[in-house]
Order: structure tokens, then sequence, then C-alpha cells
């Protein structure tokens, strides 16, 4: 128990880490007391992992993701949060949350699930790809032993969301593939407490932890980071393949899908490569499945490289539109039409989007308020 | 330049004054001069001193806490200040469970992890090819000179755990480059400007050697060389660290790295980026063999 520490204010269960903020909802974050306070332990988790092998020459194989990381005694994979030790892999990351926030859904982005809603949004260290694009790259980079870290148990997880009155937990900041034990193991006990999950995820995960991760989901939002391998390979460091794959997966097993693609000036901005998208998602999910545009600021290792001229979000909109997708929308473009709902029937507005404020929302029981148009999500 | 000491028998460790003796004979045939105190300020002139240790293996398989000792006394006896020797790994946690004592007090000499409170990871990333990343800030703040003193030992991966490998426990993200036998990325952490410039000498200890199994410890595989290599060509230290490996692979029967699907690429690579020689036939390589008595005598690599 020396490991853990529970944060109690005014008999509720609360928590807070180094990155705890919110310009959106001071109010509810006003009572919490900034981990920095305490003193963070660097003890890591030692809870076996899921979905991996023992090898017959000796290591470990794992297969959470389609890296199959081999991974010898003392060592760790790829993401640096999976550890051998003596031929068991285990987790080190379980409960061991390093970046924590309460966001409106809208932020992550997800347009189509239960608008202006709040989240409760954590992390834990880590990454199984290094886009040089990454803007959590602090965390998502860093080994666990390298940020400040909470001990925060699943079932902390649910008693804060209780306590709050927060209707959905949210994965997310880093890759929650790389903590697939914690993220299962919080969205099981959120199910069976009415507290709603959703993953936002690179959608580089195997299928199988996949396949049994959904249906303890609610919603996932993908980021497609390009429709060309060689963007995956230089860029990302992953596969573009298994990524297409798992994201027909969700859509095919009906758990709530949107899609993000960021666009990076000089590296995946081109009307072809949007033209390509706008085809595979049209072909593969069909025209009714969300698409965000989002733009780039420089970050991380892309620091020369100037933020997405507004122009090439709109042409990357314009052609999406014009391939038949029904729901294109522009990020990081605050107060741009294109953040808004409209009906592809009527072309009435739907929900009114400004950043992450709602100032309408016309869909009434899933349908247009005017042509009675079905409109997908969960509202 | 190989330091070996005679005899000894399969099991333990040097003691720390075989180490001393070991240490003296070969910083002096490697600076060819006859006085240790020159010979060691020839590399090292002045400033904070740094001693990389590997600590992954824990007190199994990691760098000796009798070779560090051994080393920090020699560099006291030249007139180097306690104070200003820093022996560092990646984190406390493995220090101590390497069996080295954590001092991170301003008397005597400092032991620490980067994980310490005050050090941690530099601000900007440093890259070379592929390689983006933080680089301790014991490295590129605190020391001004580097001793690379890791174990040498087999690697499921790169094949060669040795000097240059060693210096993934001085940046943030070593999980991230072991991909293709650790190649190209070996080399170019290496490369990173605070390493390349502050990496003054590898001294590897080849006493027990790990010829398979590694990074862990294995007991299956452990053979005895015996020896200390000391160099300022970290890869003319490594290639002959290799060398030791094979001969010590060969000699219990097991393929050469390369037949083991783990060749060490990255020797080539490091020469080919202009870190050091990788070809053996061009390594002016001196061998002296420490005798129980104290004397000393030429003696061949095996
Ligand atoms: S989850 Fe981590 S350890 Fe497992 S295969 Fe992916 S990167 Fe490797």
């Amino acid at each position: 128990m020396e490991r853990r520490f529970f944060l109690r204010c005014l008999g509720c269960s609360f928590l807070a880490s180094a990155m705890l903020q919110s310009d959106f909802f001071p109010e509810i974050l006003g009572g919490l007391k900034s981990a920095e306070a305490y003193s963070l332990t660097k003890n890591l988790s030692s809870v076996e992992a899921r979905y991996y092998k023992k090898l017959p020459e000796g290591g470990v194989e794992c297969g959470i993701c389609p890296r199959h990381c081999r991974v010898t005694d003392l060592e760790r994979g790829y993401c640096g949060t999976r550890e051998n030790r003596a031929n068991v892999y285990h987790t080190l990351v379980y409960g061991l949350a390093c970046s924590m926030n309460i966001d409106p859904i809208e932020k992550k982005p997800l347009f189509h699930f239960y608008p202006g809603t709040t989240a409760f949004s954590l992390a834990t260290a880590g990454c199984n790809v290094n886009c040089k694009f990454c803007q959590n790259w602090d965390i998502s980079q860093s080994r666990p032993e390298q940020t400040d870290n909470v001990d925060l148990p699943p079932k902390e997880v649910i008693a804060i969301c209780r306590n709050q009155n927060l209707p959905t937990i949210a994965y997310t900041y880093s890759e929650p593939t790389i903590f697939y034990e914690y993220m299962y193991d919080i969205a099981e006990l959120g199910r069976s407490n009415s507290i709603r999950s959703v993953m936002i995820s690179n959608g580089y995960m195997e299928t199988e932890p996949l396949k049994n991760l959904l249906p303890v989901l609610n919603a996932v939002k993908v980021d497609l980071k390009s429709i060309r391998e060689d963007y995956y390979k230089n860029i990302v460091g992953g596969e573009l393949k298994p990524v297409l794959d798992r994201i027909i997966q969700i859509k095919k097993s009906g758990t709530w899908l949107e899609l993000v693609y960021l666009i990076v000036p000089t590296l995946n901005d081109t009307p072809e490569e949007f033209r390509e998208l706008a085809g595979w998602v049209k072909t593969n999910l069909g025209t009714d499945t969300p698409l965000h545009f989002s733009r780039f600021y420089p970050q991380y290792l892309l620091k020369n490289l100037p933020p997405t001229p507004q122009k090439t979000l709109e042409t990357a909109y314009q052609i999406c539109r014009e391939t038949g997708l029904e729901y294109v929308y522009l990020g990081n473009l605050p107060g741009h039409p294109a953040e808004s709902t409209y009906c592809p029937q009527c072309g009435k507005i739907l929900i009114e989007r400004k950043g992450y404020r709602i100032y309408q929302n016309n869909i009434k029981g899933n349908r247009c308020y005017n042509c009675q148009r079905n409109i997908p999500g969960l509202f | 330049m190989i330091a070996k000491a005679s005899g000894g028998d399969s099991g333990r460790h040097l003691s720390k004054d075989e180490y001393r003796g070991l240490l003296e004979s070969g910083f002096k045939a490697l600076a060819g001069l006859n006085d240790i105190k020159s010979s060691v300020s020839k590399f090292l002139p002045g400033g904070t001193i740094g001693l990389k240790v590997s600590c992954l293996a824990r007190k199994f398989n990691s760098t000796p806490v009798p070779l560090a000792d051994a080393l920090v006394e020699l560099l006291i006896q030249t007139g180097i200040s306690e104070n200003k020797i820093i022996i560092w790994e990646r984190t406390n946690q493995e220090l101590e469970s390497a069996g080295y004592a954590l001092n991170t007090s301003a008397a005597g000499r400092k032991c620490l992890g980067t994980d310490t409170d005050g050090y941690g990871y530099s601000r900007d990333f440093y890259s070379s090819g592929p390689v983006n990343s933080l680089v301790s800030r014991i490295l590129t703040e605190t020391v001004d000179h580097n001793i690379n003193l890791p174990v040498l030992k087999d690697h499921s991966i790169a094949g060669l755990s040795s000097g240059m490998k060693n210096m993934y426990g001085a940046i943030n993200n070593p999980n991230k480059y072991h991909d293709t036998n650790c190649d190209p990325f070996v080399a170019h952490v290496s490369n990173l400007e605070p390493l390349k410039a502050k990496n003054r000498l590898s001294i590897i200890d080849a006493v027990r050697v790990q010829y398979n199994g590694g990074p862990g410890f294995d007991s299956r595989y452990l053979a005895r060389y015996n020896g200390l290599i000391l160099s300022d060509n970290p890869v003319a230290a490594d290639r002959v660290a290799l060398e030791i490996l094979e001969h010590c692979r060969q000699q219990n029967a097991l393929p050469s790295l390369e037949k083991a699907g783990r060749p060490a690429k990255f020797l080539k690579t490091a020469e080919s980026i202009g870190l050091g020689t990788a070809d053996l036939s061009k390594i002016d390589l001196k061998v002296i063999v420490k005798d129980a008595g104290g004397g000393e005598r030429p003696g061949e690599m095996f």
C-alpha cells in the first residue's frame, strides 16, 4: 500500500497530476489539489501483461500491437512500458496515470457522441509509434519512470467519475494500446457502473486484443495519419495496413467510430491524398463516418514546418464532400463553419459548434429536426 | 589495448586491487608513458569526470563495484578531486540493485542516476541520423569528460553489448532503438553531440564474459577472459570486445553472432560516420598480462 496515495477532498475521492488542468471546467477542478504537492512515487506496476507468448528460445513476444516486440530478460518493448522479468512479461503502467483532465467530448474530437458532455481523460506514459509531430511527446515518448505518475487503480477512476457525475472515460493523450490492461479493466468496471468508455487511438493494435476490447468500449476515435505507407514508415514509425484493417474491424463491430486526419504541410497535404482518403472511407466505412481534418501546429521534431494553411484544410473538406462523405469537419480552426454538423439532406444546421462549445443542438432522437433524416451517432 | 590478469578461477570477479593493477598498466600502455599521472591526464585533462556504468543486469552482470572503486581510487591518486567524480547510470534503482551506494551529497564521489532530483534529461533533443533523444543532464551539464565503463556481454538483439550499447543508458528513449539489430541506432546514439564530445575513454570489463543469453544474466553462458579493454577509440574498443565475445562463443560450440541472427552491424555503421575503427586489421592492439606478483609482460589476445 505504500505506493498508493489517494487524494481525499470533502469526502470524495479525487486525484490530480502534474498535468492536471482545465480551463473549461474550473469549477469542477477547483477543489482538486495538485499532485505536485505530494511525493510522487517512481515505482512502477508489475502486473502481468496480456497477449504475450513465451518463446522456445527464451524471451517473450508481445501480441498487443503489430510490432510484436521480442523481448529478452530485463528488456522492454518499443513502447517502453512492458518489461520482461524472468520471461514473464509485465505492464509497468497499470494503474499509473501520468496525465488526467476533464475535457469536453468535442475535444477528443467525437462530434456524434453525446455532444456537450464531458469525459474524464487519462493517459499513462508511452506509445507504440513515434510521430514526428506529436503534441504530447513529453508523455508519449517517455518511459513511465520519467513521468510523474499518480497511483490510480480502476476502481478509483470509477469512483471519481461517479462522484463528479462524469459520464465518460476517455483513454487518450498517449496511446491507450500500450496501457491495454489498465484501459480494459477500467472500461469493464465502468460498464457495470453505467460509465462509458471511449478510446482515442492510433489504431495500431492487433486484431485479437481489439476484438476483446470493443465490447467494453462505447466509441473509438482513430487518428488515420495518412493514406500512404511511406508516411507511416518515415513520419509515424509504424505501418498503415494494420491501421486500415483495425478501422474496418471497429466499424464492423458497430462500436461508434470517428476518424481524424492531421494535415501536415508538405508531408500529407496533396489533393490526390485527400481524394484517396475520401475514396477509402467511402468504400470501406460508408459515407456516414465522421471524418475530421485537423490543423497542424509546429511541434516536437517538426518545428521547421508552418501551421497548415486554412486553404489546405478547406480543399480537403471540399474534396471529401464532393466524394460524398456526409460528415466532414475542420478542427483547430475555431469559429469555422466546418466545425458544425449539417443535415446532409436538407442542409439545416444541426449542431452549431465554436471551438469545443455547443451553441445549439437540433438533433431530436437521432433525427434532423427539420426533415427527419436519420443522423448517425449517439445523441 | 587489453590488460589481462593471469590465472583466476572462473566464477569470481576480480578484487579492487587486481582491477587497480590492470587499470594502471592499461592507462600507461594506452598513453605510451611510464608515469600513471601523466597517462591519466593525457585522456582526462581535469574537470568533472563521469563514469558511466552498466547496471541493467543488477548485481549478477553489471559493472563490478570493485572496478569502479579501483578507477575512482586511481583518478584520485592522479590528482582528480574525489568531489569531481560521478558514477552514474540511468536510474538510482539500477545502481543500487548492482551494489552501488548512492551518494548525492557534495562530499566525496557522487553516485547517482539520471532520475535523481535536479538532474533528469536535457530540455532539447539531440539528433543524429534516425536518433532523436534527450540526453542525461549528468552528461550534458555536469560532466566534462566521461569514461564509458560497461561489461562485455552478448545482447539478444544487437549481438554485442559493450561500450557503445552502454550509451543507451544516457538517453531518454532507448526502447525506440532496438529494431534491425539496433543498427544504425547504436552508432547514432554515440554520435549525439554531447556523447561524442565528452566520451574520452572506453574501459570495458571483459573479466567474466557472458557470451550468450544476454543482456540479462544467464549463468549457463559464462566464460573467463580476465581482461580489461581500454581505448580512446570507442569503435575499436567494441571491435576488440566483439572478437573476445566471438571467441568465447566458438570455444563453447555456439554459432557466430552473424549465424545466430544478431550480427553487430552497428560497428561498421559507426566507422562509416567517423566514430572510429571497425576493421580489426587496422587496430594497433597491445596486450599486457599482469602477473599475480605485480609484474607484467606482453601477451596474446587469446
Ligand atoms: S505494445 Fe509495446 S511491447 Fe507490445 S508489441 Fe507494441 S510496442 Fe511492442
